[in-house]
């Protein structure tokens, strides 16, 4: 945006790239005609919340929010399986829905609210527990997205019946075939939530 | 023949439910690390060319443009004069090329490999690479690439050199360079003869005669493949997403010609490995041009596989056999005679009827073809051709002679020809419990399932729904307590914790709190005590899920340590502990070792259990022997030498050595709903009886018996890849298209373990892991022929073919 030749300094108007002697006189260009902040955001900028974060970010528009929050931020408990929205292991919760990372572009997030595996984890969510005493994992790689997905039938069914519980985990692949176990357990996460409902 | 004879009478958490598993956790709460996850400082991103064409050699390539892409750091060619030519260095035979300049399946990776600063880069780079392909004929099916005049599925194939795993397995059949019959593969005889089997169809009242087949399906792991190199000088690490860890370091001695001391191995958890690709020198391709390419460039070189890519190997029951068996009418089978053919990849079809049953006269033949798919291996595993054959003969007879299947399977039951009295005097002259495992197995399931009230016969039962009712069963021995060797470290800390010290790579069935378990028992720990943290390289490889036997191998390791261990630890309990300007009493002043005993991780008198101290008084640095504080001693081992041990222990050969008998069984039961409109079959109830001789962890039991039976029924009803025909590509590699089971697609699952102790494992086991993925595999060939009176013998069972075998399609 300036640019030094002879000695002398110009500055390069953003927006409309008209030249200006001096740092004041372009600040006062850009509020006067310009009608905005001083500068304009870079390209590719969002800002959005993940596990109660902020976060303002930079992304690349082929950027997947699985890879943003994987590569880019190190959350690497979202996982990526089929790479084709078919496993639901990059499962995330995004502005109170169970989405796929994988298919869904972090260009896309800005002003979103997400929650990871790992913010489920951090707030000791029943069901972290209740998986664990269950075995509802073998290898585990495919459990966080069951985890997420579970949250996000809790957040809106308190009260699921095994049947829902199966409906909603239907999308969720397990290669070890961990199924029969995860209904147990988020039954039981429903009955500990509302245990911690009617103590509060 | 080594089998546990010291089975204690009570345990304290051997078989105890309610373990809390140690891996539990970081798998629920994403804290698990996978390769997949490692990113290293200046990493670089590795993607391979793949064929395009089912059969093709490389006439000319032209990187120029790939390599001046911005960001590309190097570009791996198959004529690079490092790698031309040059063979994997596996422990099995290396019948690879490091990078070929030829294809012999379509989407082979295949002439060059790119290393970019991301993964996008290295991909747009591949796609900027101009390949003459000189494209040859192919052949897909076996039988066909067995026939004079087929195309040479792969021209350049020449057999594995002596003196090699491969070549000392192999049979001396097989043609050689220039045919598509490939040797037997295991080191079976192409023949297999035992009894005289027209002897044995004479003496039959009834001659069955049918065909069967099952269709190329694959691993479909979770974790799609890749793996990381980096030197530091002389010194190379590596991230494996591999079950054979330990085979890496000795396949980088050999290509690098550095010493074994210099490699360094870090093995993550594995996002759902069963085998298959750790058997194939396909699979040491990768990591070594990752190793290459991180030497060229001075960067750590992650290689990576995308979905499709995932899809270039499957399981070795590609396999299509005529059978001939001959039964008397009370259902004694007087012979069995297959003749197989098989692609890729082969096995012993007619071992289960050796190995488990009274039948007289067997023979076997196989036949193995080369054609252009990808290799096959064991994938959840190599006991599936012969439980193919196993439940196909079963199923024929029972129905030929309209007997109920279940009394077909005890009236054969037995080993190498010998019935059960046979078997009874084995188990009393070895030490063994004498008990009728496949009667108990059988008499479980039956009851679970309702199988005197539910089965009928053939096509006889039609619901209200409309829909056709069948029940199947399917029955054999259980595997996996005869082989192996590993070796551990046991390491008692300062703070009276203890350490299991091993590598190991994890495949997910709760290896870690299992040893911890036989580690804690052994030694009077609390479990909480007790840790193994198998990722790291600390230059001991445990038997690692590599061949089957894990736990019945790694948990004797447990046993020997944990009693080495105890007996120094009772030592040091007991001794004055000399310092160099004093001495410290013992714990337990004029005391034996054998005075003493430890429970709950406290180490008491056996005639005044007051007289007690935890572990961790015992064996903390009371007193440094510096002129520092004891928390600086107590880092240090200053005051006595650490409780270190370790133990080696070899469980077998490969199978089943002679004169030991497999004497543990299996028995599944299944109730099904066939749509005679659709096809589709409804599983609505499974079984599974497995006799584990002992469960040392009940609910990983019951994983292995939900997981299985997932997997299982997903391969018996959809799980196939298809081949376009006339171009040889494979069109569903990728999970939308290829169908393995979802938490839908089976309906309740009982599952029941029962325990003889007449395993050759520790405490009497024997393992599970593969052998309910196994078995019910072949699960719904019985329930169909129930529910339709037809046979569908083509596995998958996919709707069409239902609708064939009911003349509406």
């Amino acid at each position: 945006m300036n640019e030094t030749r002879n000695g002398l300094t110009r500055y390069s108007c953003p927006y409309c790239s008209n030249t200006f002697d001096s740092f004041e006189a372009i600040k006062s260009h850009i509020i006067t005609d310009h009608k905005t902040e001083l500068l304009p955001e870079p390209e590719g900028m969002i800002k959005l919340t993940i596990n109660a974060q902020k976060y303002k970010i930079r992304v690349e528009p082929e950027w997947t929010l699985y890879y943003l929050i994987h590569d880019q931020l190190g959350l690497t408990g979202t996982k990526l399986m089929c790479d084709h929205g078919a496993c639901g292991s990059c499962t995330v919760i995004m502005n109170g829905r169970a989405i796929l990372s994988c298919m869904t572009l972090a260009i896309e997030c800005d002003g979103k609210q997400i929650e990871t595996v790992e913010g489920i984890a951090a707030a000791n969510h029943p069901l972290i527990e209740e998986y664990v005493k269950h075995h509802c994992m073998q290898c585990g790689y495919c459990t966080p997205g069951f985890v997420v997905a579970a949250k996000a039938l809790l957040d809106k069914n308190p009260h699921p019946t095994e049947g829902e519980v199966r409906e909603a985990l239907a999308g969720n692949l397990c290669r070890c075939g961990t199924y029969p176990q995860h209904p147990k357990a988020i039954l039981e996460a429903a009955k500990k939530l509302q245990d911690l409902v009617e103590v509060k | 023949m080594e089998h546990d004879k010291y089975i204690p009478e009570t345990f304290n958490l051997v078989g105890k439910r309610g373990i809390r598993r140690i891996d539990g956790y970081r798998k629920a709460s994403g804290k698990a690390i996978y390769t997949r996850d490692v990113q290293l400082p200046g990493m670089l991103y590795a993607t391979f060319l793949t064929s395009p064409y089912a059969s093709a050699r490389i006439k000319g390539m032209n990187t120029s443009k790939a390599e001046a892409l911005p960001g590309v750091r190097a570009v791996l060619r198959y004529d690079d004069p490092e790698i031309r030519g040059k063979k994997v260095i596996s422990t099995y035979g290396g019948e690879e090329e490091i990078l070929s300049g030829y294809a012999y399946f379509q989407g082979q990776q295949v002439g060059a490999v790119v290393a970019a600063d991301t993964e996008d880069i290295a991909n747009e780079a591949l796609r900027l690479i101009e390949v003459e392909w000189e494209e040859r004929p192919f052949v897909l099916e076996p039988e066909d690439a067995l026939e004079s005049g087929a195309p040479l599925a792969r021209p350049e194939w020449i057999p594995a050199p002596k003196g090699t795993i491969s070549a000392d397995l192999s049979a001396t059949q097989g043609e050689g360079a220039g045919s598509n019959k490939l040797p037997v593969s295991f080191g079976f005889a192409p023949v297999l003869r035992f009894g005289d089997i027209e002897k044995g169809f004479k003496e039959a009242d009834k001659i069955i005669e049918f065909k069967a087949r099952r269709r190329y399906h694959g691993c479909a792991d979770a974790e799609m493949q890749s793996g990381i190199t980096r030197w530091e000088g002389e010194c190379v690490e590596v991230w494996l997403h591999h079950q054979h860890p330990y085979e890496h370091k000795w396949t980088m001695h050999q290509w690098f010609d550095i010493p074994m001391n210099q490699v360094k191995i870090n093995s993550p958890y594995n996002g759902a490995m069963f085998g298959g690709w750790n058997w194939i020198d396909y699979s040491m391709i990768p990591q070594c041009v990752s190793a290459i390419l991180a030497k060229r460039t001075g960067r750590p070189v992650k290689w990576v596989f995308n979905r499709r890519d995932d899809f270039t190997f499957g399981q070795m029951d590609v396999m299509t056999t005529d059978f001939k068996v001959g039964a008397k009418r009370d259902g004694t089978i007087t012979a069995v005679k297959l003749k197989t053919v098989y692609a890729n990849c082969s096995f012993e079809a007619a071992l289960h009827f050796l190995e488990n049953t009274s039948i007289p006269h067997i023979y076997s033949e196989t036949l193995l073809a080369q054609v252009n798919r990808g290799p096959t291996m064991a994938i959840r595993c190599e006991q599936a051709p012969p439980s193919f054959c196993f439940s196909h003969v079963f199923n024929h007879v029972a129905a030929e002679l309209k007997m109920d299947p279940t009394e077909v399977a005890l009236k054969n039951d037995g080993t190498e020809g010998e019935d059960m009295e046979y078997l009874a005097e084995f188990k009393r002259s070895h030490g063994f419990p004498v008990r009728d495992s496949l009667r108990e197995c059988i008499e479980a399931g039956k009851k679970a399932i309702g199988w005197d009230e539910k089965w009928h016969p053939p096509g006889s039962k039609r619901l209200p729904n409309g829909r056709m009712h069948g029940m199947g069963f399917v029955w054999t021995h259980e595997w996996d307590s005869t082989r192996g060797a590993g070796v551990a470290g046991l390491l008692i800390q300062p703070d009276g914790t203890v350490s299991i010290i091993a590598l190991r790579s994890d495949i997910g069935v709760n290896a870690e709190t299992t040893y911890c378990q036989i580690v804690a028992e052994e030694l009077g720990m609390r479990i909480e005590d007790v840790f193994f943290r198998q990722q790291d390289d600390v230059y001991l490889p445990l038997m690692t899920p590599d061949g089957s036997c894990n736990l019945t191998t790694n948990g004797y390791v447990m046993k020997k340590v944990a009693k080495l261990a105890k007996k120094k630890l009772l030592e040091l309990a007991t001794s004055t502990v000399h310092l160099i300007e004093s001495d410290i009493p013992p714990a337990f002043p004029g005391m034996k070792p054998e005075d003493l005993d430890i429970k709950e991780s406290v180490i008491y008198a056996k005639v005044d259990p007051s007289n007690k101290k935890s572990v961790a008084e015992v064996v903390k640095d009371v007193k440094g022997s510096v002129i520092l504080p004891r928390e600086y001693a107590a880092i240090q081992n200053t005051t006595h030498e650490p409780i270190f041990v370790w133990a080696w222990h070899r469980q077998g050969r490969l199978g089943v050595e002679p004169g030991r008998h497999h004497l543990c069984r299996q028995a599944h039961f299944c109730e099904i709903e066939v749509d005679p409109e659709t096809g589709e079959i409804e599983v609505t109830k499974v079984v599974n009886v497995n006799d584990v001789g002992k469960a040392i962890s009940p609910e990983a039991v019951e994983g292995q018996q939900y997981g299985g039976t997932y997997m299982g029924i997903g391969r018996n009803r959809s799980e196939e890849y298809i081949w376009d025909k006339p171009t040889g590509v494979l069109l569903n590699g990728n999970l939308i298209d290829y169908k393995f089971s979802t938490m839908g697609d089976v309906g309740s699952i009982e599952t029941i373990i029962v325990e003889t102790g007449m395993g050759y494992g520790p405490y009497g086991s024997v393992g599970v892991g593969e052998d309910i993925g196994t078995v019910t595999s072949y699960l719904l060939e019985s329930a169909v022929y129930n529910a339709i009176g037809k046979w569908v013998d083509d596995g998958p069972l996919t709707p069409d073919k239902v609708l064939k075998a009911l003349g509406k399609a």
